[in-house]
């Protein structure tokens, strides 16, 4: 009889463990909000291996889209906007994140609702794509499809964003709470012969300067000139 | 090796430790102040009955305006049928638009983020309107540091279930606008001297969201401008990105020319 209720005693010990694992779980995830910069010692971006279909593109052609998008303020989108030298606001509810760039671009949202994907016929592409975001433990992973190839296509380390472009990031804070190492790894059979990663390390500041969103100025003609006429580029058309 | 009739302790022991553990957690993790209605998502603005979406900005009472406002509304009236109201290439001490408009008139859906520290607004592909709930007053406007944009400067605390924010700092000129100034709701400006609350109420069953704007400010107004819109909760709704490109001349035209909203389709 004192066996039995020994193994029933544990047995209810085990279940309860399990039940203030799965409540830390869900109560404990890290809360990114906050400013993030990029530094000098930011980046861990290496060489893509490119289809040779994307290896043979015309570099010229596709650095004069990027450039005549930022001449013309359009949005940058991904990954552009996560690699600005302003901080990023990222500010995070229960149910969703924004991240918020200095530079002409779209909020960018991460839903962590639980919800999927939409259907491609419901959700016309932007240039930050739809993303949905789990946790695995205390890393947030966030899967993002529905690009568009306008704004600032070209990607660190090589090859471009395209319409059939998909993206993988993983979001992790440092233990103490400064740092936030966001990796990113891109898929597209077009592009890629095999998947793309890299890495950023932001740090955490208070830095809140106002205005928050930079004003851009497409008609700047001192501006324009510098980034199309100014280039290495030979612009197809006049800027 | 515990023995047998050690166990039923050691189980005790491990059950007092693991309740300790399941209480304590979530207590911690709590928010310590009172919960409120969450804002975050999308909420598309509803036609208070006018039928017209160029008319949407206009059916809400109308202003006490000062005679001056209204001898330069009328002026801008016969100034708009006009190629050009103002010259748009001129950014020289002027601020870029907000959307403090678009919450008024727009048919893409309104994005609420509510964070912590801030409350995020974003419409369209306009970027984020900041509101700051972490307990800071508003900047100094009146600094050189200061820089007015469309959005002013805004601060946000709730008052039982009401959301209310408090913005202040707008901008003397407007950039690229249809007007040098930014509009309000039926002839208003939105001017440095300006003072706008908002009140936020979310209805009980999360279907409704009803803004009231109040704005005072004696340079523009006889007195406060107050009126209400409502805007239906989207469940599961995303933004749109607008394509519009100043690359285009036939969007530059229609910043230029047209007071008018443009044709729908």
């Amino acid at each position: 009889m004192n066996r039995i209720r020994s193994v029933l005693l544990l047995g209810a010990c085990f279940f309860l463990c399990l039940l203030v694992g799965a409540a830390q779980s869900s109560a404990d995830h890290p809360d990114f909000s906050g400013y993030w910069a990029l530094r000098y010692d930011s980046m861990d971006v290496p060489f893509a291996s490119l289809t040779t279909q994307a290896a043979a593109a015309d570099k010229n052609k596709q650095l004069e889209h990027d450039q005549l998008a930022i001449r013309w303020c359009d949005q940058l989108g991904t990954p552009a906007m996560m690699a600005d030298r302003e901080p990023l606001d990222i500010e995070q509810s229960p149910t969703e994140i924004a991240i918020v760039a200095h530079p002409p671009s779209s909020v960018r949202y991460i839903y962590t609702d639980g919800r999927p994907h939409p259907n491609k016929d419901e959700f016309d592409p932007t240039t930050n794509g739809n993303s949905i975001g789990e946790w695995e433990g205390q890393t947030l992973v966030v899967d993002t499809v529905y690009f568009n190839d306008r704004g600032v296509t070209m990607l660190p380390g090589g090859g471009v964003r395209t319409t059939n472009s998909h993206l993988v990031e993983r979001y992790t804070l440092s233990s103490d709470g400064q740092r936030l190492f966001v990796s990113f790894t891109w898929t597209d059979s077009k592009v890629f012969a095999k998947p793309h990663t890299y890495s950023y390390m932001y740090y955490k500041t208070k830095y809140v300067g106002e205005p928050r969103i930079e004003s851009c100025n497409a008609n700047d003609t001192q501006r324009a000139n510098f980034l199309i006429a100014g280039s290495h580029t030979k612009p197809t058309k006049t800027p | 090796m515990a023995r047998p009739d050690n166990i039923p302790k050691i189980a005790l022991l491990i059950l007092s430790t693991a309740i300790f553990l399941i209480f304590s957690g979530p207590m911690a993790a709590q928010d310590s102040s009172p919960s409120h209605p969450n804002l975050s998502g999308m909420w598309l603005i509803q036609d208070p009955g006018s039928g017209s979406f160029g008319d949407f900005m206009n059916n809400i009472p109308a202003p006490e305006l000062r005679p001056e406002i209204v001898k330069q509304n009328e002026e801008a009236a016969a100034h708009a049928q006009q190629t050009v109201f103002h010259d748009l290439n001129d950014h020289t001490n002027c601020a870029e638009g907000g959307n403090i408009v678009l919450m008024m008139a727009s048919s893409p859906a309104m994005s609420i983020l509510q964070s912590k520290n801030e409350t995020l607004i974003a419409a369209d592909s306009n970027r984020s309107r900041f509101i700051y709930t972490d307990g800071r007053p508003h900047q100094d406007i009146h600094s050189a540091n200061y820089h007015a944009t469309g959005f002013g400067d805004s601060i946000g605390y709730w008052e039982g279930d009401s959301f209310v924010v408090d913005t202040i700092g707008f901008p003397n000129r407007m950039c690229g606008g249809r007007t040098p100034y930014l509009e309000t709701p039926r002839g208003g400006r939105a001017l440095p001297t300006t003072h706008l609350l908002e009140h936020f109420h979310v209805s009980a069953d999360h279907t409704m969201l009803t803004i009231t704007f109040t704005w005072e400010d004696p340079t523009v107004f006889l007195e406060p401008h107050t009126y209400s819109y409502n805007y239906k909760f989207l469940p599961g709704a995303f933004p749109f990105e607008s394509e519009d490109s100043q690359r285009d001349a036939e969007y530059q035209q229609r910043l230029r020319t047209s007071v008018i909203a443009p044709k729908q389709q």
